[in-house]
């Protein structure tokens, strides 16, 4: 029965697309009707990703149904994470771009290269009525939609809860503070000589989020991305100092042991050397299956327990349609095909985040497993505390963030305090965002 | 007595070169014995080498590849673009070395340091304007930028054979003009054969080099069905999510097989060719 | 010109059998590779070291400027230098010790040596894989086996990956550990060695260190150039290791941020192409400095036949 409702949604929702864009006349002009299998049997179009191999054979199978549906061929690439930027980045220098490309939230990066989508969700091609404006927002920059989102997602802390109740220790709550965490941390390596926690994303754990959870009004970054947007050093001195002291007691592993991680499956969680972890939640499946036991996963601590959450609800990834596109219709009805069409998300069972389209949602969420609904779970939990606006991650976020890692692997040893820390990442950013002005001002 | 210190000798030559030889290979039984694991034994139980459970399916859930796109491609792929560049390689580069080493003419020394410096520009900052010449060209997604290039000769090769015949006694390009060589004749009946080690040696490390290569096949190639295994294997992995350590251990012990067989192969040469120094049974 | 009969085809063949013609007819392949595709994006490569470049703009001239960053605002570039000439000073002559030695001892025509050789070589056939990159993780972590065995003999244990001080030690080792090439180059070179000398040298009574000495190391020694100079080279360039062990970061604190790498993420993580295309010219100004230095000095220690 549920299937048969499916596919009638879909197949609806497939033919008031087609409505929409025929009969939507002030816009682009759109090819007459076109929607049809004999008529755009003669369009491929080049797609990209980056992922892993479930991605991929999910991916593939969702084109392959696309293609059998509409004729629109497709020639694919897909590969691991670094190898897909390094790649890009040789297609753009050298204008040989995809049509249809998988961006994460560095997208502003390549802002030139996009073509905004707001002509399409504006006539339906893309069809945008069973989502919600934040989501949308998560992928628009200056107010233009650059792309659609493939996924919703948020940063977490994953944890065991035996091990909190071995170690006498109640479960985190939806409010609880970096000071919780500490002491948490200091507790389960006392009481069980493991970890209190595993690797942290301290970049946005003790900087982007950091920001707001200080103080809603700020950010780390401008929103347009020109520059830092905070004005007090102290929250950020004083996570690093608590890093210290977590390393200091064995609480938490040494810089070489963080760098011994190398990646989901060998996660000090997932090995049973410690108790918490720092997640982004569409990992979280892939790092329960590599724990092998149950986790559960809690929000990022807060500064105070009674101020902001500093969270923001981000698209994991999204797909963009390149400016050199030459069937950018096609391109932005497989988009509407690939984020709306139930039978595609029964494949891709929203591997790459929550679904922002309602239906699929509902209808993904009905087919996996309890363990795997818990991130379901906890988006609603996150959207119900998100405080932050969504801000996108400039050019200079890399150079910034590894800057931010060298100055706490000094504090961690000792050879530089937070504070000093704290104010020369501020320098050293402002540095890096005056070079980044000068290359880009001549545009 | 001083036979019995020989055998001494002997034994303990042999035990230490073979002590030795394990600490050296261990790297790569553990990953041929990882082929065997599933994810948790590699990365949980990383210092037991032997698995508890034998998983051959590894291989096969590997060799399936991605889509509908199986190893078996990718390593016909490889052996495509290897074969043909390690040949063209050897022989380009023989040429050209016996120009630069044994030939005055003009413009040698200018040539010699060109080829050099070609070797001290890091690939990374050539990358792009390298393949907007092949795009300019229409090559791109086609084997042609991975291959072209070894027709002319990789700096590397023409001058280790240039070192090869520098060590060939003048004196018998000489007795051959006398025999009425020319200069073509002295290249192919003295020079290339005398030089067969270094042409040996070339093709063993340029096959291997080549069918090492992951940046170039990343690059230029665009469709998977033309991807080679060294890229399929990367595929395997992705920092961002799960990698199937097991299948990637297994298509990677494979991709060895190759390469270790024509090390086999061409090293039995290299040993007829070996004159008996000092070690003697 | 092959039309030419009679006296032209004497001439011709004059024409062919000179040194200038001979010299650019087999070094010709070269000579158009180079002018075809390379010599172009060398010179491109120059001049976006002239330019601020992010590869999603076009270039913008600035002079100097990279350059003067480089040595008076970039400690991390001053560091970058220093990690990698400590890494190739150590790494290189180490190696080719090791692979002259292994090469040296594997020469004897045995069904035993040929195994050796093969094991011997297996390690560089797995060069930057993730197996290779996992293993030595594994090794040089907190609590793996060098630093079991660190401890049962009574040593502090090291944090590998933690401590700058340590951190470019498993990637020297790494180097070392795979002497393959440098070992099949060096065997080969072995066998242009004519066994009359040998027996010459047995018969005055050179024992087998002597023997080396006086007659493997001379006449191997155009090998041992090459091998040294090509090594030094490949260790500048060094990048796969270091971006697999330290997942590119060059951590910790920048001390495996070797001179590629940075050049690697100037260029594809921070989008600073201008920038990357200036480190790599002044490398490959360090890397002829060091070459030409070599070659000077090698008239007095590499012997060619013919001289």
């Amino acid at each position: 029965m549920k299937r048969l409702v499916a596919g009638i949604l879909a197949a609806t929702m497939l033919a008031s697309t087609a409505a929409c864009s025929s009969g939507n006349t002030n816009t682009e002009s759109t090819e007459p009707a076109s929607s049809t299998a004999a008529a755009t049997s003669d369009v491929t179009l080049r797609i990209a990703w980056w992922g892993s191999q479930t991605r991929h054979d999910a991916t593939l199978k969702v084109l392959d149904m696309y293609t059998k549906k509409t004729g629109v061929k497709f020639q694919t690439e897909y590969m691991p994470f670094d190898g897909y930027f390094t790649k890009l980045n040789t297609l753009v220098a050298s204008n040989d771009m995809y049509d249809i490309f998988q961006l994460g939230g560095n997208f502003p990066t390549y802002i030139d290269q996009i073509e905004p989508l707001d002509s399409y969700v504006a006539d339906g091609t893309i069809d945008t009525t069973d989502t919600n404006k934040g989501y949308l927002e998560s992928t628009q920059y200056n107010g233009k939609q650059y792309g659609i989102s493939l996924g919703i997602n948020s940063y977490g802390i994953a944890y065991d809860p035996e091990m909190f109740q071995k170690a006498g220790l109640k479960e985190p709550s939806t409010n609880w503070t970096w000071e919780e965490f500490e002491k948490d941390c200091m507790t389960i390596h006392e009481k069980l000589n493991i970890y209190g926690s595993s690797k942290i994303e301290d970049f946005f754990a003790g900087g982007t989020m950091a920001a707001p959870q200080f103080n809603l009004k700020e950010t780390f970054f401008k929103a347009d991305g020109t520059g830092l947007n905070y004005t007090d050093d102290s929250p950020i001195a004083s996570y690093l100092a608590m890093k210290q002291r977590l390393v200091k007691a064995g609480a938490y592993p040494d810089p070489g042991a963080i760098s011994e991680i190398k990646d989901i499956e060998g996660d000090y969680l997932a090995t049973g050397d410690a108790a918490m972890t720092w997640v982004a939640s569409n990992q979280f499946v892939a790092l329960s299956k590599a724990a092998g036991r149950p986790l559960k996963l809690a929000t990022v601590p807060r500064i105070k327990a009674d101020g902001p959450s500093g969270i923001s609800l981000q698209s994991s990834q999204m797909f963009a349609i390149s400016k050199s596109c030459k069937e950018k219709t096609e391109a932005a009805k497989f988009l509407n095909y690939f984020v709306n069409d139930i039978q595609a998300n029964e494949v891709l069972l929203g591997e790459r985040g929550i679904p922002i389209m309602s239906k699929v949602r509902d209808d993904v969420k009905s087919k996996i497993s309890d363990n795997d609904k818990q991130v379901y779970n906890f988006i609603d939990t996150v959207g119900e505390i998100a405080d932050s606006p969504v801000i996108l991650d400039p050019k200079a976020q890399p150079e910034i963030k590894d800057l931010y890692m060298r100055l706490e692997n000094q504090v961690v040893s000792g050879k530089l305090s937070p504070e000093d820390a704290a104010k020369q990442l501020r320098s050293g950013a402002e540095d890096i965002f005056k070079k980044g002005a000068s290359a880009s001002s001549s545009n | 007595m001083a036979k019995s210190k020989k055998i001494v000798t002997k034994t303990l030559f042999h035990v230490l070169i073979i002590l030795f030889g394990l600490v050296m290979i261990y790297p790569v039984l553990w990953m041929i014995f990882g082929s065997f694991k599933n994810n948790r034994e590699i990365l949980n139980n990383s210092m037991q080498l032997l698995p508890n459970i034998w998983r051959p399916e590894n291989y096969s859930t590997g060799w399936k590849g991605f889509g509908e796109i199986t190893f078996s491609t990718f390593f016909a792929n490889s052996f495509f673009v290897t074969a043909i560049a390690t040949l063209a390689c050897t022989i380009s580069s023989a040429l050209i070395a016996y120009a630069l080493a044994r030939v005055k003419f003009k413009g040698r020394k200018f040539w010699f340091v060109c080829m050099i410096s070609t070797l001290m520009l890091p690939s990374q900052v050539v990358m792009i304007p390298q393949y907007i010449i092949f795009q300019k060209l229409n090559l791109v997604n086609t084997y042609v930028p991975l291959i072209l290039p070894f027709f002319f000769g990789q700096a590397f090769f023409i001058y280790m054979m240039m070192q090869f015949i520098a060590g060939l006694p003048k004196e018998l390009d000489e007795a051959a003009i006398i025999d009425g060589c020319s200069k073509y004749t002295i290249f192919t009946r003295i020079i290339f054969p005398l030089i067969s080690p270094a042409l040996i040696t070339t093709v063993i490390i340029q096959f291997y080099w080549k069918w090492d290569d992951f940046l170039g096949p990343l690059i230029y190639l665009s469709r998977p069905e033309k991807y080679t295994a060294s890229l399929a294997i990367k595929m395997f992995a992705d920092a961002s999510s799960t990698t199937d350590y097991g299948a990637m251990f297994a298509m990677s012990t494979l991709s060895l097989v190759p390469v270790f067989l024509i090390f086999l192969f061409f090293n039995r040469y290299l040993m007829e060719g070996i004159s008996t120094t000092g070690m003697k049974d | 010109m092959a039309k030419n009969t009679g006296g032209n085809s004497l001439k011709l063949k004059k024409f062919l059998n000179r040194d200038n013609t001979v010299g650019y007819v087999f070094a010709l392949p070269f000579i158009i590779g180079f002018l075809g595709f390379t010599i172009v994006p060398m010179i491109v490569s120059l001049y976006f070291s002239f330019t601020n470049y992010n590869m999603i703009s076009a270039p913008q001239w600035v002079g100097l400027k990279n350059y003067v960053r480089m040595f008076t605002e970039d400690n991390r570039f001053v560091n970058s230098v220093g990690v990698t000439l400590k890494y190739v000073f150590i790494s290189v002559p180490l190696k080719l010790i090791f692979a002259l030695i292994v090469a040296f001892l594997l020469t004897r025509k045995s069904k035993a040596v040929s195994v050796y050789r093969s094991v011997y070589y297996i390690p560089s056939l797995i060069g930057g894989s993730v197996a290779v990159s996992l293993v030595w993780k594994q090794l040089f972590s907190t609590k793996g086996l060098i630093n079991n065995i660190l401890h049962s003999l009574g040593m502090a244990r090291i944090s590998w990956f933690g401590d700058e001080h340590a951190a470019v030690w498993p990637l020297i080792l790494m180097a070392i550990w795979q002497f393959g090439s440098s070992m099949i180059i060096f065997a080969a070179g072995l066998t242009q060695i004519p066994a009359s000398y040998y027996e010459a040298a047995r018969i005055d009574g050179a024992g087998i260190v002597k023997q080396f000495f006086f007659i493997t190391l001379p006449s191997l020694s155009p090998v041992i150039l090459f091998n040294l100079v090509m090594q030094m080279i490949t260790g500048f360039m060094s990048f796969t290791q270091t971006y697999v062990i330290s997942n590119g970061t060059g951590d910790p604190n920048d001390a495996t941020n070797f001179f590629a790498l940075y050049i690697y993420n100037q260029a594809f993580k921070y989008f600073d192409m201008g920038y990357a295309s200036a480190m790599a010219w002044i490398l490959l100004i360090l890397i002829s400095l060091i070459t030409f230095i070599i070659f000077k000095t090698s008239s007095t220690w590499v012997f060619y036949e013919n001289e």
